[in-house]
C-alpha cells in the first residue's frame, strides 16, 4: 500500500511537470494579410536576414502595431495580384493545413 | 459508590463525545446489503456497510442528524441518527431508476427537492462513463451545451446561458469570465461527486442572478475508513486523440480527513464526419485539488484548494466576416502529430485558483456555518504570438454566514452573502475595463413538510454597487469610464408540494433579478474569440425574471412519468446584436435591451422497466422550448432546438454466459433534435438531426473497470443550432464518430 501511494505521488509530480504553459514560443513565419477581391491573400515575408521565420524580438516587432513591410514588386497569387507597396497588416499565426 | 458514579459519568461523557453510529442495512428479505454508501450530508462524511451489511463508525454527530443511504438497484433512504440506538434500515428494490421519477429520498444542498424543482445527477464516475462532464449533464431534459469540441463548453438551461446560468463549486460561485461563449466552465469533473440543478430563478440561497438556473457541483465527500483508498484512471479518444489521466486518494485517521485529486489532459484537433480536422480545436489542461476536514466534538472545519490550468485553442478564427469564409479554410486535411498537439494562435491561457474555508457548528436542532471563499481567474487571450489581446484577472471573495434551524416539521435558514469582485486588466490593451463590485444579499428561507404536504417560502434582498474607473489609452482608443451605480432588488421563491398515493404535484413561483455585467456596460474592442467588435451600453437596466414551474409525476414498479410545464417572463432582457458597421474587418455588435422576453415550454420524462425483461430500462425525455422576443418578430438568439433523448440500458449481470466476457452493461443513447426555425435576426434556420451513442462497460476484475464508448455511431454530420461555430462558414459540424476506451483502477 505504501508503494502504491508513493507511486501515485510520483505519477502526479510527473504529470504536472510534463505540462508547462510555455509562453515562450519558437519561431514563426509571417505574411502580409491582403484583402483581395476573392478573400484574404497571404504574401509571405522575410526576416531581416532574408529567412522565412521570425524569432524573439524580431517576431515581437513584426507583430507590433508600428511594423510595416514593403513589397518591392507585385506578388501574383493565382488570378489575384498584390501590388508592390508598403503594408502594415502582418499576421504570423498558423493556418489549417 | 462515588467511584461508580464518577466512572459512569466519565463513560457518558466519553460516549457522547465519541458516539458510535452503528447499525445494519438489509433488504426486504432481511438479507444484508454490502457496500451501501452511507452519507452524513451535513458533515460531508461517508462510510460503507461491510460484507455483513453492518456499519459501525466513531464520528460523533448530533442527535437527529440525517443519514442518506444509497446503493445502485435500491431505493435511497434518509434515516435519522439517535443516540445509543442501533439502526436497522431496510432498502427496497428500485425498479424505476431515475431520481425525478422514482419516489426516492434524496438529499440536496440547494434545498428541499420536494418543494423546489431540483434535479441532481451523480457524476462521480463520469470520467469512466462519458466523453465529458457537461455532455453527461445534457442528458437532463432542458439542458444543452454551447461548444466547439471538448475544449470549450458552456451549459444552456431552458435557452439561457452565460451569466444567467450561475455555476457553484463547493459553495463558491465560479466567475470564469462567463460573459462570452468562448470562455468555458473553468473546471473539470476531477474529484466531483454530483451536480444539482435548479432551472429558473429559485436558487435563492445562492444568489439572485441565476435567472436561467443554477448548477451546483460538489466534490466527493470525505470517507471514514481509517486508512486510504484511491484510484487511477485513464481514457483515450480516437476522434481527437485525446489522452486524459486522473488520480485520486482519500485518507482518514480518527477525525482527520484528506482527499487529493489530480488530472492531466491533452487533445489534438477534432475530426469532422468528412475526415477533416477543425484546426485549433485542440486543448491542454491540468488540475490538482485537495480538501482537509477535521471534526472535533460539534465543530467541523474544512479547507479546500483547487488549481486548474487550461490552454484551449480558439477554432474558427477568421479575419473578416466569419459567415462568408469557406469551411475548407479552417479545416486541416490531416493531423500532424509533431505539431497539432502544440498550442497555436489564437488561444487562451486560463488559470483558476479556488480557496475555501468552512466552519460548521452543530447542535441537535441547528447548524451554524461560516463560509469563506476566494476564486481567482486569470484569462489571457492571444491572437499574436508575443502580445495578448487582453489579460484579465478576476477575483471574487465570498463570505457567507448561515444558520439552519429545525423545529418540528419546519426548517428555517437565515443568512447573508457578502461578495467582493474585482476585474483588473494586466496590460494596456483591453476589451473590458477595470471594474469592481460589492454585493450584500441577506436571505430567509422557510420549508415545511409533513405527511403529504410541503411548503417553501424564501425571500432575499440584494444590494450591489458596481464601480468602474478606466481612462486607459491604447491604440488611439480611450477608455473614458467613470461609472458608479447601485442596483438593488428583492428576489423570492415559493413552492407547494402535494402527494396523493402515487401522484406527486409540485408548483413553484419565483422571481429574481440580474444587474448588468461590466462587459455588457463597457465593452469596447475586438473580441477575437467571437470574431467581432463589441460595444457596451452603460445605460442598461436591471433584468427582472418571474417564473411559474409546475411538475407532476407518477410511477409504479414498471413505469414512471413526469411532466413539467413552465413559463418565464424576463423584462429588460440584455442581448448583443450585430450592426451594419465594421471596425476594420470585424463587424460591430452592440449590447441592447429588449422590453420583454417570454420563455415557455414543457419537459417530460418516461421510464419503462418491462416486467418480463427486468434488466432492461428504457428512458425517454422530451424538451420543448418556445422563446419569444416581444420587441420584434425574430426569436431569441441561441435557443436550443426541441429534442427527444432516448436511452436503452441493459444490465447484463444476470447472464452467466456473458459474465466470462466481463461485460456488465450495454446502453444505447439516441438524441433527436428537431429543426430550429425560431432564431435571432443574425442566425439561420438549422436542420434536424439524429445522433446515436453506444456504450459497453464492465469489470475486468474486482479492481479494474472499463468502458468502451462509440459516440456518433453513424458519423452523422450536424451542427447544433447553439454551436459556438454555427455562424462560421455556414456552420462547422460537430465531431464525427469517436471511439473511447476508458479505464479505472480502484485500490
Amino acid at each position: 500500500m505504501k508503494k502504491t501511494k508513493l507511486g501515485i505521488f510520483a505519477i502526479a509530480i510527473a504529470l504536472f511537470s510534463a505540462c508547462s504553459d510555455s509562453h515562450d514560443d519558437e519561431c514563426h513565419e509571417c505574411h502580409i494579410a491582403f484583402d483581395g477581391p476573392n478573400g484574404e491573400i497571404e504574401v509571405p515575408i522575410n526576416n531581416s536576414a532574408g529567412g522565412e521565420e521570425f524569432c524573439g524580438a524580431e517576431l515581437e516587432e513584426a507583430e507590433g502595431a508600428d511594423f510595416s513591410y514593403t513589397l518591392t514588386e507585385d506578388y501574383i497569387a493565382g488570378a489575384d495580384t498584390v501590388p508592390a507597396g508598403t503594408y502594415t497588416e502582418i499576421h504570423c499565426e498558423e493556418h489549417a493545413h | 459508590m462515588k467511584k461508580s458514579i464518577l466512572l459512569l459519568f466519565v463513560m457518558m461523557i466519553t460516549f457522547s463525545i465519541n458516539a458510535q453510529i452503528r447499525g445494519v442495512v438489509i433488504d426486504k428479505d432481511s438479507i444484508p446489503i454490502v457496500d451501501v454508501e452511507i452519507l452524513i450530508p451535513d458533515y460531508d462524511i461517508q462510510f460503507y456497510t461491510n460484507y455483513l451489511g453492518e456499519f459501525s463508525v466513531d464520528i460523533g454527530i448530533t442527535n437527529g442528524s440525517h443519514l442518506y443511504l444509497y446503493k445502485d438497484g435500491y431505493e435511497s433512504k434518509i434515516s435519522q441518527y439517535k443516540d445509543d440506538t442501533e439502526l436497522v434500515i431496510i432498502l427496497d428494490d428500485l425498479h424505476v431508476d431515475i431520481d425525478e421519477i422514482s419516489v426516492t429520498a434524496s438529499y440536496n444542498i440547494l434545498g428541499n427537492s420536494k418543494v423546489t424543482n431540483i434535479q441532481n445527477i451523480s457524476i462521480k464516475d463520469v470520467f469512466l462513463n462519458s466523453n465529458s462532464m457537461l455532455e453527461s449533464v445534457t442528458e437532463l431534459s432542458g439542458v444543452d451545451i454551447i461548444s466547439s469540441g471538448s475544449g470549450i463548453q458552456k451549459v444552456v438551461v431552458r435557452g439561457l446561458s452565460g451569466m444567467r446560468v450561475v455555476t457553484y463549486l463547493n459553495g463558491m460561485q465560479i466567475n470564469n469570465q462567463q460573459w462570452a461563449n468562448d470562455h468555458g466552465i473553468g473546471f473539470t469533473d476531477l474529484g466531483l461527486d454530483k451536480v444539482e440543478l435548479i432551472k429558473g430563478s429559485s436558487a435563492l440561497r445562492y444568489g439572485s442572478e441565476s435567472i436561467g438556473g443554477l448548477l451546483y457541483f460538489k466534490d466527493h465527500p470525505f470517507v471514514k475508513l481509517e486508512g486510504s483508498k484511491g484510484f487511477i484512471a485513464s481514457k483515450f479518444n480516437s476522434n481527437s486523440y485525446l489522452s486524459s489521466n486522473q488520480f485520486g486518494l482519500k485518507w482518514n485517521r480518527n477525525n482527520l480527513f484528506f482527499n487529493i485529486h489530480g488530472e492531466y489532459s491533452i487533445s489534438s484537433d477534432y475530426r469532422l464526419p468528412n475526415n477533416q480536422y477543425l484546426f485549433n480545436s485542440r486543448f491542454k489542461q491540468n488540475a490538482i485539488k485537495f480538501s482537509i476536514a477535521h471534526k472535533k466534538n460539534n465543530l467541523q472545519n474544512i479547507f479546500r484548494y483547487q488549481l486548474h490550468n487550461e490552454s484551449p485553442g480558439i477554432p474558427g478564427h477568421v479575419h473578416g466576416d466569419p459567415s462568408t469564409v469557406e469551411l475548407t479554410k479552417i479545416l486541416s486535411s490531416y493531423i500532424d502529430f509533431n505539431t497539432d498537439f502544440k498550442i497555436t494562435r489564437p488561444n487562451q491561457f486560463v488559470t483558476n485558483q479556488l480557496f475555501i474555508y468552512e466552519s460548521n457548528y452543530f447542535t441537535d436542532n441547528s447548524k451554524i456555518s461560516l463560509y469563506l471563499g476566494h476564486f481567482r481567474n486569470n484569462l489571457q487571450e492571444y491572437e499574436k504570438w508575443t502580445q495578448p489581446a487582453f489579460n484579465l484577472t478576476l477575483s471574487n471573495t465570498l463570505i457567507n454566514p448561515n444558520i439552519k434551524y429545525l423545529y418540528n416539521n419546519s426548517t428555517i435558514e437565515l443568512g447573508s452573502q457578502f461578495s467582493i469582485l474585482n476585474n483588473v486588466n494586466n496590460i494596456n490593451q483591453r476589451l473590458v475595463p477595470d471594474a469592481s463590485s460589492i454585493n450584500i444579499g441577506p436571505y430567509a428561507i422557510f420549508n415545511y413538510e409533513k405527511d403529504n404536504l410541503g411548503v417553501n417560502l424564501g425571500i432575499r434582498y440584494d444590494y450591489k454597487k458596481l464601480k468602474s474607473i478606466d481612462n486607459t489609452v491604447n491604440n488611439n482608443k480611450i477608455f473614458d469610464i467613470d461609472y458608479s451605480k447601485s442596483f438593488s432588488n428583492p428576489s423570492f421563491s415559493s413552492g407547494l408540494y402535494y402527494k396523493f398515493k402515487d401522484h406527486i404535484t409540485r408548483i413553484s413561483y419565483s422571481g429574481a433579478y440580474r444587474s448588468p455585467h461590466f462587459s455588457e456596460l463597457f465593452s469596447n474592442g475586438v473580441h477575437h474569440g467571437t470574431n467581432r467588435y463589441e460595444i457596451g451600453d452603460d445605460d442598461l437596466l436591471i433584468e427582472n425574471a418571474n417564473q411559474i414551474d409546475l411538475k407532476y409525476q407518477w410511477s409504479n414498479e414498471h413505469l414512471g412519468f413526469v411532466i413539467n410545464p413552465f413559463i418565464q417572463h424576463i423584462t429588460n432582457f440584455i442581448s448583443i446584436n450585430p450592426t451594419d458597421s465594421f471596425s476594420g474587418v470585424y463587424r460591430i455588435y452592440n449590447y441592447i435591451q429588449y422590453e420583454l422576453v417570454e420563455i415557455k415550454g414543457v419537459e417530460m420524462n418516461i421510464h419503462y422497466h418491462p416486467h418480463l425483461l427486468h434488466n432492461l430500462h428504457i428512458e425517454q425525455s422530451y424538451s420543448f422550448l418556445n422563446t419569444k422576443n416581444k420587441d420584434d418578430s425574430y426569436g431569441l438568439a441561441l435557443t436550443p432546438a426541441n429534442s427527444i433523448k432516448t436511452k436503452l440500458l441493459l444490465d447484463l449481470n444476470e447472464y452467466d454466459k456473458l459474465s466470462k466476457y466481463k461485460i456488465n452493461n450495454l446502453s444505447v443513447y439516441h438524441i433527436h433534435k428537431f429543426h430550429q426555425n425560431s432564431f435571432a435576426q443574425y442566425e439561420e434556420f438549422t436542420d434536424s438531426y439524429d445522433v446515436i451513442n453506444l456504450q459497453l462497460g464492465g469489470k475486468l476484475n474486482s479492481k479494474l473497470e472499463y468502458n468502451f464508448l462509440i459516440h456518433n455511431l453513424f458519423n452523422e454530420e450536424y451542427t447544433p443550432h447553439i454551436s459556438r461555430l454555427r455562424g462560421v462558414a455556414g456552420g462547422v459540424p460537430n465531431p464525427g464518430r469517436s471511439i473511447s476506451i476508458n479505464l479505472k483502477y480502484n485500490f
